[in-house]
């Protein structure tokens, strides 16, 4: 799509339709009107225009105006222009729908760099906030791009990465949380994103990095352009493609670190932003630079609107921004599930299947290696540990009163390991894409979604209701989730921008709950990390009922599994009651999902792990892929529960945090072997 | 005849020898149910600080506590004796490390219900919760004390320590209303960064030390069951008519970071040199730090005002 002036084929470019600026438009002045409405008692229109360069001492409204409310207006459409015109260039560079500084884990990276300076070195921060912020924001796509520069940055590879990297450097900012709590308070609502101003200054500190990093990402433009033909063609035509999109890359990273480091994490607005630009018809690179960066100072200014309009509703006490963004983000999200067409194919998916498949293995073999595994992991568990004393050895005689505090959660993490195992071998094989998992589907997600809201309104369930409402919720994300991709076959984004859909909500309910601070977040964010410690021996023998009844269940149901890969009418001629398979099936993995939850919390990634590792070890035929991915599956999760208890005792970490880490290095490890084959 | 008269004398001999044992199996109802206690308890596990502060005063040193380090760190106030134990996180100590410690109490707050009847079989466990919605902290954490006292027979010092910080309290209204400093309304806070703060509401422990002072809190409205809100600095320049008390620790550099805040400078209270700043007090505590924050809130405002953090 050149855009050379003098040519006529200009005549066939598509012309911009109306409701791109005609919404916009919309949004922006629906955004202004609730941002100027509260003050209108006070001043008269053209007054309160005034107080953004001129105020009265004397008349103390006019100075909460000017120095609270007019830079506050400022700096919403300045980071929300600058994340959208950060986001759009990241799409571009990356020629995928889904990039954006969040889920390239920039903003992660930046947030867990501020944690590591306040907790270490906290006179860096006096000196310079952007200095921590844009090292981790710069660890973070650091990681991502050594991860992706084998497979060139395969776009989707790269979102995945992105996301891997974002729960990896979340887990470890988690981990300082739990147990730096008190030290870390203002974290909380840093984390949780807040616009709030009260002077000039950090609008005008912030003016001039935004349209020099702005003005360099806007030169890059044209050579951008020649992105657009594809990299082999590029290339061909003299860019040094590789070199281009680190240097774009690089000022994203800067953009969005100079941002986050002022005002905490706002997430999603530079997802949100270029999202919806597209939506709406923006086609050329000028055009969608232009609108996204439009779209995105609207978008935050109306959810910073929404987020003090929440303030003042609940007596003044906080609702952070980062809540509202996460409320604007998530729906623009899922209303770009219907939009896109399936243009781009996970990883696995795009490689032949011949050259995916490892090495046939022995399933005896490494099924008994695994067990014997879990045997090892179970007597160290049981025997070895840390007391008052130091480390010592519990002899066998023993272990009837050490069953006590050691056995449950052990039990219910071995249980829940094999859930996952299952769960994510069911899913992937029902979705035909070995890259999907209840993890980065959201359909652990969902559990969690409706376990947190269960938590903010108080209610008291037992374990059996949280497990009827965990189910509930896992099995809505992932019935939403095969309803909205089956006509594209389960294939390409649609499935994981549900999941970071899912994800978004969830993360905004969070925040609200980090915000408002003190003990109910610290519980809420042990949970959220799997907090095995809490069960009783009655939980953990019944998960395990429960677990294995439907493994049982599942090897007796075999063959659905491997006819519904094939399509539907290849199915249902081999006499398969698709829908109704569908729907036991779909049930089945959301009960497994929901019990590993409910342990485990959400972010575990033993779902994507077990079923990939057992394809590694060389089982490809659905049973087999179902058994050994169990076993791993317990394997992980056990040592996961042994580390989390002794590692830094008599202080726990929660279990399904050492999982998320292990599981990032995993997939990070897993990565970089496809790149190299 | 002789007989018959000797079976009812040891009927009654025995029942005077097995009376003094039964009549020390005492029990105390609380939030979680009904306690027992065969004889008063001596090795005590305190899995939040509140609870520690508590037997500290009574003079009871606990067998383990909760984030010992912390409690060093953010209560110090009585101070904690060396060989304490440190029995994990408050919101997941190591279980199997208390049951290591073989207490005979557990003091513990409703947060821990989930993991109550674990608790319950290593020893008796005393449920109550000083934060909590719709309590009194002050309350509460008097009834603690009364409670604990009441188990290991420390009633008297109990009352002495109550009865030390009313007097305490007393002494402090009369000092504002000598010095007329009591009329103003008060803002309490500690400061999270430069813009925001958490402002300590009607239902926080520090509101019994307001009232006891005779003080108004300028905060109108509740905040979380821990008695706080976290709120934007410009949300103070609702009640301009109130005085600004800033609990430290403040962090490195914000002093000057609110000096060149024009916004800061405007700040009612600022303008009207209004701020006080006075001494850490742990403001999630039990009764102590009610004292503490009296005596230094009434020597800050007698003091004078200054127009800025330190």
């Amino acid at each position: 799509m050149s855009t050379e002036p003098a040519r006529p084929l200009s005549l066939f470019r598509p012309r911009t339709p109306v409701r791109l600026p005609v919404t916009i438009a919309m949004l922006w002045l629906t955004a202004l009107v609730m941002a100027v409405f509260p003050w209108l008692d006070q001043f008269q229109l053209p007054q309160l225009v005034s107080v953004f360069w001129s105020f009265e001492a004397s008349h103390y409204d006019s100075v909460l105006a000017h120095f609270s409310w007019a830079p506050r207006v400022a700096i919403a459409i300045l980071i929300g222009g600058a994340l959208g015109l950060a986001g759009a260039v990241t799409q571009q560079v990356l020629g995928n729908p889904l990039a954006s500084p969040t889920t390239l884990g920039v903003e992660a990276g930046g947030q867990f760099g501020i944690t590591l300076a306040t907790v270490f070195t906290p006179g860096i921060l006096a000196l310079s906030p952007d200095l921590a912020a844009v090292s981790g924001g710069l660890l973070a796509i650091g990681l991502v791009i050594a991860l992706t520069w084998r497979l060139g940055f395969s776009p989707v590879t790269v979102i995945l990465s992105g996301l891997v990297v974002t729960f990896f450097l979340g887990a470890i900012n988690m981990a300082f949380l739990l147990l730096k709590g008190e030290w870390l308070g203002n974290l909380f609502i840093w984390g949780a994103g807040s616009l709030v101003q009260n002077s000039w200054a950090p609008f005008f500190e912030l003016l001039p990095r935004v349209l020099v990093i702005g003005a360099l990402m806007l030169a890059l433009m044209r050579p951008l352009q020649l992105l657009q033909l594809g990299a082999v063609s590029a290339s061909a035509l003299g860019a040094r493609v590789a070199l281009l999109r680190a240097a774009a890359l690089f000022l994203v990273v800067l953009m969005s670190s100079v941002v986050v480091s002022r005002v905490g994490v706002v997430a999603f607005t530079g997802l949100a932003a270029p999202v919806l630009a597209r939506l709406l018809g923006a086609r050329t690179l000028p055009e969608r630079l232009l609108w996204s960066t439009l779209a995105g100072s609207g978008l935050l200014l109306l959810a910073d609107t929404l987020a003090h309009w929440a303030t003042s509703y609940s007596g003044g006490s906080l609702v952070p921004t980062g809540t509202t963004t996460a409320l604007v983000g998530g729906p623009v999200i899922l209303l770009a599930l219907q939009g896109f067409r399936n243009t781009h194919h996970l990883p696995g998916q795009a490689t032949s299947p011949g050259g995916f498949l490892p090495r046939r293995g022995d399933t005896r073999l490494v099924a008994s290696v695994l067990a014997a595994l879990l045997l090892l992991i179970i007597i160290v568990a049981m025997g070895w540990s840390p007391g008052l004393e130091g480390w010592r050895w519990t002899p066998v005689s023993q272990w009837a009163d050490a069953w006590l505090w050691r056995g449950p959660r052990l039990l219910a993490a071995i249980v829940a390991g094999m859930a996952l195992g299952l769960a994510g071998t069911l899913i992937q094989r029902m979705t035909g894409n070995p890259m999907a998992s209840p993890e980065l589907l959201g359909i652990s997600g969902g559990a969690a979604l409706v376990m947190v809201m269960l938590t903010l309104t108080g209610i008291e369930t037992g374990r059996a209701g949280q497990l009827a409402a965990a189910t509930a919720g896992a099995a809505a994300a992932l019935g939403l989730l095969l309803l909205l991709a089956r006509k594209h076959r389960f294939a390409g984004n649609q499935l994981l921008l549900g999941g970071v859909a899912l994800y978004v909500f969830m993360d905004a309910g969070l925040r609200l709950v980090m915000a408002s601070g003190g003990s109910t977040a610290a519980q809420l964010l042990n949970w959220m990390y799997g907090s095995t410690w809490l069960i009783s021996e009655p939980e953990a023998l019944g998960l395990l009922a429960l677990v294995t009844g439907l493994a049982v269940t599942l090897l007796l149901a075999l063959r659905p599994l491997t006819l519904l890969p094939l399509g539907d009418s290849a199915a249902s001629a081999l006499g398969l009651s698709v829908s109704r398979a569908r729907l036991c099936l779909l049930i089945m993995a959301a009960v497994l999902t929901a019990a590993a939850t409910l342990v485990i919390g959400p972010l575990s990634f033993v779902g994507l792990i077990a079923p990939h590792l057992a394809r590694v070890l060389g089982q490809q035929t659905v049973g087999r892929q179902l058994i050994v991915a169990a076993l791993a599956g317990g394997v992980l999760l056990s040592l996961a529960d042994y580390l989390a208890r002794v590692l830094v005792y008599p202080n726990q970490l929660p279990a399904g945090l050492l999982a998320a880490l292990a599981g990032g290095l995993y997939f990070i490890w897993g990565l970089s072997r496809h790149g190299r084959n | 005849m002789s007989i018959n008269l000797r079976a009812p004398l040891t009927t009654a001999l025995l029942l005077l020898c097995l009376m003094p044992a039964t009549s020390l199996a005492r029990s105390w109802s609380h939030e979680a149910g009904t306690l027992v206690l065969e004889q008063p308890p001596e090795r005590i596990v305190a899995l939040n600080w509140a609870a520690a502060e508590s037997l500290l005063l009574l003079g009871i040193t606990p067998v383990g506590v909760a984030d010992l380090p912390g409690y060093s760190t953010w209560v110090r106030e009585p101070e904690m004796p060396d060989h304490v134990a440190n029995v994990g996180t408050r919101v997941a100590p190591s279980l199997e490390t208390i049951a290591e410690l073989k207490p005979d109490l557990i003091v513990t707050s409703a947060e821990m219900a989930p993991a109550a009847e674990l608790l319950q079989r290593i020893a008796p466990t005393y449920v109550i919760s000083v934060y909590k919605d719709g309590t009194r902290p002050f309350e509460k954490a008097r009834e603690m004390l009364r409670t604990l006292a009441d188990m290991t027979g420390r009633s008297e010092q109990a009352d002495a320590i109550l009865a030390d910080i009313d007097t305490t309290l007393e002494h402090q209204r009369h000092r504002l209303r000598q010095a007329e400093l009591a009329r103003k309304p008060i803002a309490l806070v500690s400061f999270l960064d430069d813009r925001h703060v958490r402002i300590y509401t009607s239902n926080s422990l520090f509101q019994t030390a307001l009232d006891q002072l005779g003080l108004a809190n300028a905060w109108p409205g509740e905040g979380n069951y821990w008695g706080f809100s976290a709120i934007s600095l410009d949300a103070i320049a609702d009640t301009p008519e109130s005085r600004l008390v800033v609990i430290e620790p403040l962090a490195p550099g914000l002093p000057a970071t609110l000096s060149q805040s024009p916004f800061w400078t405007y700040l009612p209270p600022v303008r009207n040199r209004e701020v006080y700043q006075i001494p850490p007090a742990w403001p999630f505590g039990g009764i102590l730090p009610v004292k503490r924050l009296a005596v230094a809130l009434t020597d800050a405002l007698i003091g004078g005002g200054q127009t800025s953090v330190h």
